[in-house]
């Protein structure tokens, strides 16, 4: 159970400011969304919490302590992300993919002298993050012959390889059908309570259906936080973003 | 009776998987071609014992730079370098330094390992082109000082390079059987040594990052010394070639370190597969033989085998060794 703490992060490229001054705080086990409109500095959010730029202020802290700036120590620091546009070992099958992301914790990961199939429990923590993600039937397809929905749960079944103690998800739901949109719903609300959760998401439907929490950016700054409902009543957020489909009442 | 005999042996033939299939006919191929090299010198002329040597040396340089191009994703056109580095290593070591040969392969293998992290840690902060590119100028900074150096003897390069003493074996290595089959051993150590290194958990990292060095990155490896660890360890693969080439004709020069030599090895890894341990050595095979082929028919050799190239990547887009698991895997 980790807390996640960005503090007076902000970032410019030039003269444009694409984060202001941003605080937010996602305390352990929360299920923290953050939407805005295109251009609202979301996934450069998640990239400045993530190690991919580094920011020209301020800071990210896991449990107090300041995260790493590069994205592998990041990751050991126990953030784990999901990508916007999928970033897949295409040409290896399901299974290596997942085994090659569970091994990043394994004391062989430098090993050059044996067989990687000497470390059965690697591809016994493999079967276990595609039983997450909904994935063992397809264990030995290459990735490159996977639907654009199973693309999306083996990116989010990489991302928790890495045991993560925050996972970030960038648009998991993006370009997905119906039906994958339902099951994504379904697997992100059965991961465990105590995996503290930051969503980046158009969808509304996932929104709602998977966050507790709601932080709504435009411009690189925070508009407003709040449950559903606070969100939903809130006027700025209803003019910046919602419009008047999502707004309550 | 005979026929349920049949019937139950044409059952568990069917059973088997595509891909033990083909793990079966390649151990059945492998065998046949380590009992075929362990023979060669009693079965056929020394020519051809001669053009052996050529492609099992070829093998080991192909499979280093295979380590690079084809499961890391680096395509290197500065591993002549390393081979020519190989040789004037022993060469410097022995004729000018007075070292004997047991220490002098050693010390040329840490020196190259050791230029090899230095030279590495710079190229592989690059990618695609500008990784070609930048391994062509070191190539090419190391060939022009071979070519100005005393110590090396300048562009007429050093002669005396000793083969390794067999007389405890009571054999001598000037023997061309003997010779063969000391390339033989090396050669087989140098390639299972790649092929275990590309099976490792080191070289699934390697293979993470030829597919996305991001994703590899997000997975939480440090993608850079990884890289810079691929780039060492084919190094010192292609200057255990360039030891071998120098013991072979006694000699090494300039021309070792060429950027041609090195586009050489990377047309082999394409010829023969850049996805198959064969790979470099099915295609240094072909290589060598073709080159060999053509050259005995004309002198413009090098335009046919310019063809003959394009006619390979044409028909065997995945290379000679992924045609053939294909053939099979698609045989009813």
């Amino acid at each position: 159970m980790s807390t996640l703490e960005v503090r007076s992060l902000h970032k410019a490229f030039g003269g444009l400011d694409v984060i202001s001054n941003l605080n937010l705080t996602v305390p352990p086990g929360q299920r923290r969304a953050v939407i805005g409109p295109n251009g609202a500095g979301k996934t450069t959010f998640l990239n400045l919490i993530t190690g991919w730029l580094t920011p020209t202020s301020g800071a990210v802290l896991i449990d107090g302590q300041a995260v790493a700036t590069h994205p592998e120590e990041v990751t050991h620091a126990g953030i784990a992300r999901s990508f916007q546009r999928n970033l897949l070992l295409e040409d290896l099958t399901v299974v290596e993919n997942l085994r090659v992301a569970c091994q990043a914790f394994h004391p062989c990961r430098r090993v050059f002298w044996r067989s990687k199939r000497e470390f059965g429990d690697l591809f016994e923590q493999a079967r276990q993050a595609a039983e997450w993600m909904h994935l063992t039937d397809i264990l030995e397809v290459p990735v490159t012959h996977l639907s654009y929905g199973q693309k999306r749960q083996l990116e989010v079944a990489l991302a928790l390889c890495a045991k993560p103690k925050i996972l970030l998800m960038d648009e998991p739901a993006a370009g997905t059908s119906p039906q994958e949109r339902a099951r994504l719903i379904d697997l992100i609300n059965r991961l465990p309570k105590d995996l503290t959760i930051l969503l980046v998401e158009h969808d509304m439907d996932v929104v709602f259906a998977t966050c507790d929490i709601i932080t709504v950016l435009s411009y690189g700054k925070v508009l407003a936080t709040g449950t559903r409902r606070d969100i939903q009543e809130d006027p700025a957020v209803i003019e910046a973003y919602l419009g008047r489909r999502h707004a309550r009442g | 009776m005979s026929e349920e005999v049949t019937i139950a042996r044409t059952t568990a033939r069917d059973d088997i998987s595509p891909a033990a299939q083909v793990r079966r006919a390649t151990f059945v191929l492998v065998g046949s071609a380590v009992l075929g090299a362990l023979a060669l010198p009693w079965l056929s002329t020394s020519y051809a014992t001669t053009l052996a040597i050529e492609i099992m040396i070829a093998a080991i340089f192909a499979s280093g730079i295979n380590l690079l191009v084809g499961t890391t994703g680096l395509v290197s056109l500065g591993q002549g370098m390393f081979l020519g580095l190989g040789g004037y290593g022993i060469g410097i070591g022995t004729t000018v330094l007075g070292l004997p040969l047991w220490l002098s392969v050693p010390a040329t293998l840490v020196l190259v390992a050791t230029l090899a992290a230095a030279i590495g840690a710079v190229c592989t902060r690059t990618r695609g082109v500008e990784f070609l590119l930048i391994t062509l100028a070191f190539s090419q900074m190391f060939y022009g000082a071979a070519i100005k150096l005393r110590l090396t003897n300048g562009s007429d390069g050093m002669s005396g390079i000793p083969r390794p003493d067999l007389g405890l074996l009571g054999l001598n290595a000037d023997s061309p059987v003997v010779f063969y089959y000391y390339i033989l051993l090396v050669t087989m150590l140098a390639v299972a040594a790649v092929w275990r290194i590309a099976e490792s958990p080191f070289g699934s990292v390697l293979a993470a990052i030829r597919e996305s060095e991001r994703r590899a990155a997000a997975m939480g490896y440090a993608v850079s010394s990884y890289k810079v660890g691929a780039f060492v360890v084919a190094a010192v693969t292609c200057a255990v070639a360039g030891i071998l080439q120098s013991q072979y004709t006694y000699f090494i020069n300039p021309d070792s370190m060429s950027w041609q030599l090195s586009g050489e090895g990377v047309l082999m890894v394409i010829i023969g597969s850049t996805t198959a341990v064969a790979g470099p050595l099915v295609g240094a095979a072909v290589f060598v033989l073709a080159k060999q082929g053509l050259s005995v028919l004309t002198t413009e050799y090098m335009l046919f085998f310019g063809i003959f190239f394009m006619l390979v990547v044409a028909f065997f887009r995945n290379g000679v060794v992924e045609a053939f698991k294909s053939a099979f895997r698609s045989k009813p």
